[in-house]
């Protein structure tokens, strides 16, 4: 997948002007918050519920490789076959590999964000081999070749006649409609097709769970499950965090990455497979493949400021109550992962160095804190990221803020520490920033200033600076402060 | 030469290790404070919530009137139906014979293909057992294995489910614990919570986007 994500500003622009992305953006908070609310009360206790959560996901990590060598031993034990990828490269060479020797010639796919990280679809098609999105989403977005607009629903934001448009174009369906039950229905038609003759699925995993061996799916349409009972060949694919100790604990997880999602309690399907199929079963995988990749978290785990970001379990609920998101929407991030979760995936994968725009795009409300079901403080890990990047930390591919930046805060900070500077600095700025004033607001300014206030009103200065206006006051005391 | 697999976890193991977390107790689910027939009633009004259609009936007599009734109203022709014990029983190719429907089993197609091409595109329904009802959300639990094929509950537009009073159990939890029992485990668990279902385009939500569009259980005992 394309790396877009210098342009953060620019898609931003664009997007707030979307008419498309307004409608489903300005729904979000109001209808998926009050799902979350009312499914969240169905736990007795609903605090202790999501909190559980986050010790869950923490205990998980900190036990992290003895969970992943158990959870190999147990999958390998029920006959998978397990691939360890220390890179997307790796993971997308051993699929197309196993493509070719299968003589595959496409693949169905279930929606996974880590396949989309991995770009395996690019790899696959130039090679020769069609891929078929499955998730409807994710199906018209393959088709109108879009980035995910959110994890859960990836085309929320196209309308229904520009999907009926690409569907006619790619021979989906006939007869024009821009009912979404019919337009359901013609790609439901045109998958069912590949899902009967398939040879090879593709999926993602909510969960491995290391006491048995596990992986386990979560969604509504079906087609994942599909993708495991169709076809001969099932390649699940994993990001090393997925792991969980056991049974219990992703039953908890389970209730949770369907509450803090879509508001439901679970979703319609949630499939737990435990090794291929056994001989005399009628369907499933005669091959399992689990490939279990790095691309990048095990540096990410090593500093102890950010591993919680690999706590995520990518429920989505931080996108649907972030107020940046709910103006912005999923484009603008420029990769896979958007919102709070994507806004700390994103530079601590990729580097700081071209996600400059995601630590800072943030109010620091918490919103995303409050709401996660795996126990990640956003705001805190951005605000690490912040302080990483003003010192240039190589480790995170930081590029330290220019020069002029350095100078400007170190001159302020010599003019700060000495009174007769200060009062006499602060007399001058007044004047000079007083010139842009307008009906008693300042919107321009010079130099840096020019691009803080293009986003903000400050309200104009007053003449007299506060030292002045209090010797004023102690020489002359105002009357009323006597009376009283 | 090191492989991918040990340098991974020889890195995650030369990380410095942090403190892990103490658990905290959640108090007992509504569901540990209910009746047989409290679950019951609350696995059918959550089936209900998702559209699924709930029926009860006190034995396989029961079972297949309400069968008759489903093949006219439905208007099926075509059954494929599981081989587990608790449909077998109801002796189906008889009661097919008698309604004019035609029952088939995953076990009767001489391959793989066969049985892919009836499940796909000739049955109007596939008719399960299932192990276990779940209250707590109105979800069925179906263990995969040679009896019960995969596709029966996903691919054709009809799923019935026949699921016994005896087995319906509070939390998920209470199914993990008799399925994955001594190290042995099916190499398919499904939860099933109401039909296939969308809301991807435009937040509008309906059922039967790839899997069943409508879902019936029929509760015996």
């Amino acid at each position: 997948m394309e790396i877009k994500t210098r342009q953060f500003k620019a898609v931003a622009r664009q997007e707030l002007n979307n008419p498309n992305s307004r409608i489903f953006l300005d729904l979000l908070p109001v209808v998926l918050s009050s799902l979350r609310q009312l499914a969240m009360a169905s736990f007795p206790d609903p605090e202790a519920a999501q909190r559980l959560g986050g010790i869950i996901r923490a205990e998980a990590l900190s036990r992290l490789p003895e969970l992943l060598e158990q959870f190999e031993k147990n999958a390998l034990k029920a006959g998978a076959k397990v691939f360890w990828a220390g890179d997307a490269h790796a993971a997308n060479a051993y699929i197309l590999e196993l493509a070719r020797n299968n003589q595959v010639d496409f693949v169905t796919k279930g929606k996974s964000m880590v396949t989309e990280e991995m770009g395996i679809n690019e790899v696959l098609e130039k090679n020769g081999i069609e891929v078929y999105e499955t998730d409807l989403g994710e199906f018209i977005a393959q088709l109108l070749k879009r980035p995910p607009f959110h994890i859960v629903g990836p085309a929320a934001n196209v309308p229904p006649p520009e999907i009926r448009d690409i569907f006619i174009e790619k021979g989906i369906m006939e007869n024009p409609t821009v009912d979404p039950r019919e337009l359901g229905y013609a790609a439901r038609l045109y998958l069912r097709d590949r899902f009967s003759r398939m040879k090879m699925g593709i999926t993602g995993i909510n969960f491995a769970v290391a006491e048995t061996g596990t992986i386990i799916n979560v969604e509504n349409e079906g087609n994942i499950r599909f993708n495991k009972s169709s076809p001969k060949i099932q390649v699940s694919v994993m990001t090393l965090e997925k792991v969980i100790p056991n049974l219990k604990d992703a039953m908890h997880m389970l209730r949770l990455v369907s509450r803090n999602c879509t508001g439901q309690h679970i979703g319609a399907y949630a499939s737990m497979d435990t090794g291929p199929r056994k001989k005399d079963e009628m369907d499933g995988p005669d091959e399992l493949h689990i490939i279990i990749l790095d691309n990048g978290r095990t540096r990410l785990y090593q500093n102890v400021k950010t591993r919680q970001a690999l706590q995520c379990i990518r429920c989505g609920g931080c996108l649907n109550i972030c107020p940046v998101f709910g103006i912005i929407g999923g484009f603008p991030y420029g990769w896979v992962y958007s919102g709070p979760m994507g806004q700390l995936l994103t530079p601590l994968l990729l580097g700081l160095s071209g996600c400059h725009d995601h630590i800072w795009a943030c109010t620091g409300c918490g919103a995303c804190k409050a709401n996660c079901p795996a126990g990640i403080d956003h705001p805190r890990v951005l605000h690490y990221l912040r302080e990483m990047e003003v010192q240039g930390e190589k480790s995170l591919d930081a590029v330290p803020p220019p020069f002029t930046e350095d100078m400007a805060y170190k001159a302020f900070s010599v003019i700060a520490s000495n009174p007769t500077l200060w009062k006499l600095t602060s007399k001058i700025i007044r004047t000079v920033l007083n010139r842009n004033a307008q009906d008693g607001k300042l919107s321009k300014g010079p130099g840096p200033l020019e691009t803080w206030l293009a986003g903000r009103d400050f309200p104009q200065m007053g003449d007299k600076t506060f030292h002045e206006r209090w010797k004023e006051i102690e020489n002359n005391p105002p009357k009323a402060v006597l009376e009283n | 030469m090191e492989g991918t697999r040990d340098a991974i976890l020889r890195q995650l193991r030369m990380a410095r290790s942090m403190e892990v977390p103490k658990r905290i107790q959640l108090p007992p689910p509504y569901e540990a404070a209910m009746t047989r027939e409290e679950w019951i009633e609350k696995f059918a009004a959550k089936l209900g919530e998702q559209t699924g259609v709930f029926y009860r009936t006190a034995d396989t007599t029961g079972v297949l009137e309400i069968l008759s009734n489903l093949v006219r109203q439905e208007g099926l022709k075509n059954v494929i139906a599981s081989e587990d014990g608790l449909i077998t029983a109801l002796n189906l190719k008889l009661w097919g014979a008698d309604q004019g429907v035609s029952v088939s089993f995953p076990h009767d197609f001489k391959d793989r293909k066969d049985y892919q091409d009836t499940v796909f595109n000739h049955a109007d329904a596939g008719m399960t057992a299932a192990d276990f009802a779940v209250a707590e959300s109105g979800t069925l639990a179906i263990i995969h294995d040679k009896s019960n094929a995969r596709l029966l509950s996903l691919a054709p537009a009809l799923h019935i489910a026949v699921v016994e009073a005896k087995n319906v159990v509070p939390v998920y939890e209470s199914v993990m614990e008799s399925v994955f029992l001594n190290g042995q485990s099916p190499s398919q668990l499904c939860f099933i919570t109401g039909p296939s279902m969308t809301a991807d385009i435009q937040g509008q939500m309906f059922k039967g986007m790839h899997g069943p569009r409508k879902l019936i259980v029929i509760m015996v005992g």
